[in-house]
């Protein structure tokens, strides 16, 4: 089993480590680590790295150039949302029938009805994405001109901001918006985990927003040799396609430490829906975690979870979703897309 | 309503002031989701194509300006026996593409002709090779002849049937102008009835001067080919029982440029002889019986008699007779037998009786010009440096002619555009089911990966093809000739060229290659004609060398 604790336990220095981190803990951790700004560590939660936030705040007049420095996200996008749209209408078929897949198909809005929620929204290249696709979508982001730049960008576009409260922009974090009782169909967090300080307690964060049968998904880099050579020497220092700064390896997340985390992690029963209406079977048995049961090469079943790489394809110009067989010969070594599903009964 | 965070209070004049901007330069502004600038063919069929797709037809609201009537070209109509001198040859990938968004039952069937083989041949050594569908796979056709107006005709009633596309003709684009304002700056439209017209997309559909490309900033390559191409519509007697019917384009390559003959009907075809200015202002300006004439001339007499009538033309040689007469005089000095198949003006030919041995490898005998068809237009290569505008330019994007002109001897011109539209209506498509924005350069990427190198190659082999057969000197009419001639041996490579060329609808270009690649490899078997061949290579370079004896050392 791969500890993911003992990645957090490399950054608490103060070695009061343990699964048990209270919030005051990983406040003091935290601000001993940054030297710098206190402002955003004190005021949100503690995975929110101030650094991080700095670095990304600077560039935000440059997310909506589509050949500058967000190029390749700006490619990426469309890969992410032919994703979640699979998901969906795998999903629909497993709970409804072919049928009402085959008509959720022929729509354009795969996600009509639905309420999304973008963690780390950026620029709002996603959140405009799925907004389009019909979902009633929230984007938050840790950086406050994102969120600037973010509206001002769908308020130009009438189709974004005409109908009424498609898509909204809030500056919070994963943390914050737990504390509030709203749920969400599906949570997006693209891009965002390889950023953060904790990720544990961001997973956590996001997986309580999810409503029981919701969708998880997340894109992130995996920590290999390849996606060091990848991302960082070529990506930052030779061919300078992104800023120097923009990832650091230590904080890359393997596919297989996401797996982890969700065969242990079990919502607590506390949310939305309410256990006791289905005739319990035993009141006190906690409900099962997000992922039951692995394959031999530690993947996931298909029902549960799913890891698929994306490779970018330098010539073309294009990233390209590579199929499933070819996740456990290494198409994940670098870029990755993860999705889990939210058991119904918990 | 919606609720954004709004941006800290320092800006909050600005914005402010922003928004007043935006408002004033947006005023009146109808915002559409496409806005394409050009009622051709190209233009039309992109709405078509849109309006065929049930998520777009639901999604999109898209806005055709055309400045001339469409209304005339919707009713459009014309006398059984008259057809119109515009035609293009429709080949089998488009006509597929019309059919599956529903507009080839709207076009009218008998007035379109198909061409079932293609003579070509060399006008200085006549070396020749013959097209014949029979060889390819699966079709016997290899494209349609029809008129451009009963394509457009179609589209319009199509596109009348739908009401999510609204067509706008008889109005002007007087500018485009992008909109002022912070991120979200969209092209402004500002039509000549005073509406403007905000588009997330701006299509220039709009032909070679095309105003949306100079907007977009998007240079372009090319040059004036020095050449213009005549059109008329030409009447004839039908073949003959013993031959085989109109279905066979004829085109002759010479120097001055090609001559086609296009069937359109058993009685009726379209003429497209490209040829120096000077020339085809005389040809245009011609009195009538001359013009008949001539191109029957063009298509039999040797290359130097021809040369010999250019110059009576233009000495100011003008009625009929006079040029008669020094056609009969040019026949009889290179010895055309008043019997064969290569006399025009001495022809004593009856319509109905047995024809001679080679009548099938020359068109019929011209008659008379339908009135009012003579026209002619000036040809030119151009390729846009980008199909897709960028920076001050976004959010735009060409097809058609806007983004390219080709010579019409291979007739890929509507062809290309139509492959354009159809690549590009996919590539919108897709961008709607992922949710994106059809305007920005991600989404329209894909199209223009998909067409620029497709056109490039069609372009550029058209305009080497025209290099080649436009030169005089001998090493060159040799090359091609024997070139033309192994070629024509060789059934597999132009079933090959054929598909390349558009006349299989199923199988994609690959497959073209690899019927070649195999009749390479048969080649590579085949002694008698490899035999052949290089006997052919050596006659070749034995008189090749003669000639360039002759001329270093004198006559032997």
């Amino acid at each position: 089993m791969i500890d993911v604790y003992a990645h957090i336990r490399v950054r608490v220095t103060n070695g009061i480590g343990g699964p048990a981190l209270c919030r005051t803990r990983q406040l003091a951790a935290s601000c001993r680590q940054e030297s710098d700004s206190r402002i955003s560590a004190a005021a949100t939660s503690s995975t929110v790295n101030a650094t991080e936030i700095a670095h990304f705040s600077r560039l935000s007049s440059l997310w909506w150039n589509e050949q500058g420095e967000f190029s390749l996200l700006h490619r990426m996008n469309p890969v992410r949302v032919r994703y979640i749209r699979e998901k969906i209408l795998e999903a629909t078929c497993e709970d409804q029938g072919e049928d009402a897949r085959r008509e959720l198909e022929s729509k354009c809005a795969v996600l009509t009805g639905m309420d999304v929620l973008d963690v780390g929204c950026g620029g709002g290249l996603l959140s405009e994405s799925l907004a389009r696709l019909g979902a009633r979508t929230i984007g938050i982001d840790a950086s406050e001109s994102n969120i600037g730049i973010a509206s001002t960008h769908a308020s130009g576009d009438p189709q974004l901001s005409s109908s009424g409260n498609s898509l909204e922009y809030r500056h919070t974090s994963a943390e914050q918006l737990v504390k509030e009782p709203k749920r969400f169909d599906v949570v997006c967090s693209m891009e965002v985990i390889e950023h953060v300080d904790n990720p544990v307690a961001f997973l956590s964060a996001c997986a309580q927003l999810v409503k029981p049968g919701g969708h998880l998904f997340l894109s992130t880099i995996a920590r290999t040799p390849l996606s060091y050579f990848i991302t960082i020497l070529a990506g930052e220092y030779v061919l300078r396609k992104v800023a120097v700064g923009t990832h650091t390896y230590s904080k890359f997340v393997n596919p297989s430490e996401l797996i982890s985390f969700f065969q242990t992690y079990r919502s607590s029963p506390s949310s939305s829906s309410n256990p006791t209406d289905f005739g319990h079977i035993g009141s006190d048995v906690s409900p099962r975690p997000w992922i039951t049961r692995t394959y031999a090469h530690g993947l996931p079943t298909r029902l549960e979870a799913d890891v698929r790489g994306i490779v970018y394809i330098p010539w073309s110009g294009e990233w390209k979703l590579m199929p499933r067989s070819s996740t456990p010969w290494g198409a994940v070594e670098c870029n990755y897309l993860f999705w889990v599903r939210r058991p119904l009964d918990s | 309503m919606a609720f954004f965070a709004k941006p800290r209070s320092s800006a909050r004049l600005g914005c402010r002031r922003r928004l007043f901007l935006r408002s004033f330069s947006s005023e009146h502004a109808r915002d559409n989701d496409i806005v394409i600038v050009g009622g051709g063919p190209a233009g039309l069929a992109l709405a078509a194509a849109l309006a065929a797709n049930p998520i777009a037809k639901n999604s999109l609201k898209i806005t055709l300006i055309e400045g001339g009537d469409l209304s005339k070209i919707q009713d459009w109509g014309m006398p059984p026996n008259a057809y119109s001198n515009r035609v293009s040859s429709i080949t089998h990938t488009s006509q597929h593409f019309l059919n599956r968004i529903g507009i080839w039952d709207y076009v009218e069937h008998a007035r379109t002709n198909p061409i079932h083989q293609m003579q070509v041949w060399d006008g200085v050594s006549g070396a020749r090779i013959n097209f014949d569908a029979s060889v390819i796979p699966e079709s016997s056709e290899m494209a349609r002849m029809t008129e451009n107006l009963n394509l457009q005709r179609a589209l319009l009633r199509k596109l009348s049937d739908t009401p999510s596309v609204q067509v706008i003709h008889s109005v002007k684009v007087e500018s485009i102008q992008r909109e002022t304002g912070d991120h979200n700056d969209w092209p402004l439209v500002h039509l000549s009835n005073g509406v403007t017209l905000r588009a997330r997309l701006l299509v220039g559909a709009d032909g070679f001067n095309s105003p949306v490309r100079s907007f977009a900033g998007i240079s372009s390559y090319g040059w004036s080919y020095d050449t213009q191409a005549v059109v008329a519509t030409l009447n004839h007697a039908p073949r003959g029982p013993f031959q085989v019917p109109n279905n066979t384009a004829y085109q002759r390559f010479l120097p001055t440029g090609p001559i086609a003959f296009l069937p359109l009907s058993p009685c009726t075809s379209s003429l497209v002889w490209s040829t120096k200015p000077h020339l085809a202002a005389a040809l245009n300006k011609s009195s009538p019986g001359v013009l008949e004439q001539l191109i029957n001339a063009a298509f039999r007499l040797p290359e130097p008699s021809l040369q010999y009538i250019y110059r009576r033309l233009l000495e100011g040689a003008k009625s009929s007779e006079e040029i008669n007469e020094e056609i009969v005089f040019r026949e009889r000095s290179d010895g055309i037998s008043s019997h064969s198949a290569y006399a025009s003006a001495t022809s004593m030919l009856s319509d109905g009786g047995i024809p001679p041995d080679d009548a099938d490898a020359l068109p019929p005998l011209v008659t008379s010009i339908q009135q009012g068809t003579i026209a002619s237009f000036p040809l030119r290569y151009n390729h846009a440096e980008s199909y897709i505008g960028e920076g001050a330019g976004s959010r735009t994007v060409l097809v058609g002619d806007a983004a390219h002109t080709v010579h019409p001897l291979a007739g890929q011109g509507l062809n290309l555009g139509l492959g354009d539209v159809d690549a590009l209506s996919r590539c919108i498509i897709q961008a709607l089911r992922h949710g994106g924005d059809i305007g920005s350069y991600t989404a329209l990427i894909p199209y223009a990966r998909e067409r620029y190198f497709e056109n490039h190659k069609v372009m550029s082999t058209v305009d080497k093809l025209h290099k080649v057969y436009s030169s005089t000197a001998q090493p060159v009419v040799w090359a091609r000739s024997v070139g033309l001639e192994v070629i024509n041996e060789l059934d597999s490579v132009k079933a090959a060229l054929m598909m390349n060329a558009g006349a299989s609808s199923r199988l994609q270009n690959a497959s073209g290659w690899d019927l070649f690649a195999k009749s390479i490899e048969s080649l590579a078997g085949a002694a008698s004609t490899s035999k052949m061949v290089s006997g052919m290579i050596g006659a070749g370079i034995q008189e090749l060398a003669k000639n360039a004896g002759q001329r270093i050392f004198g006559r032997p």
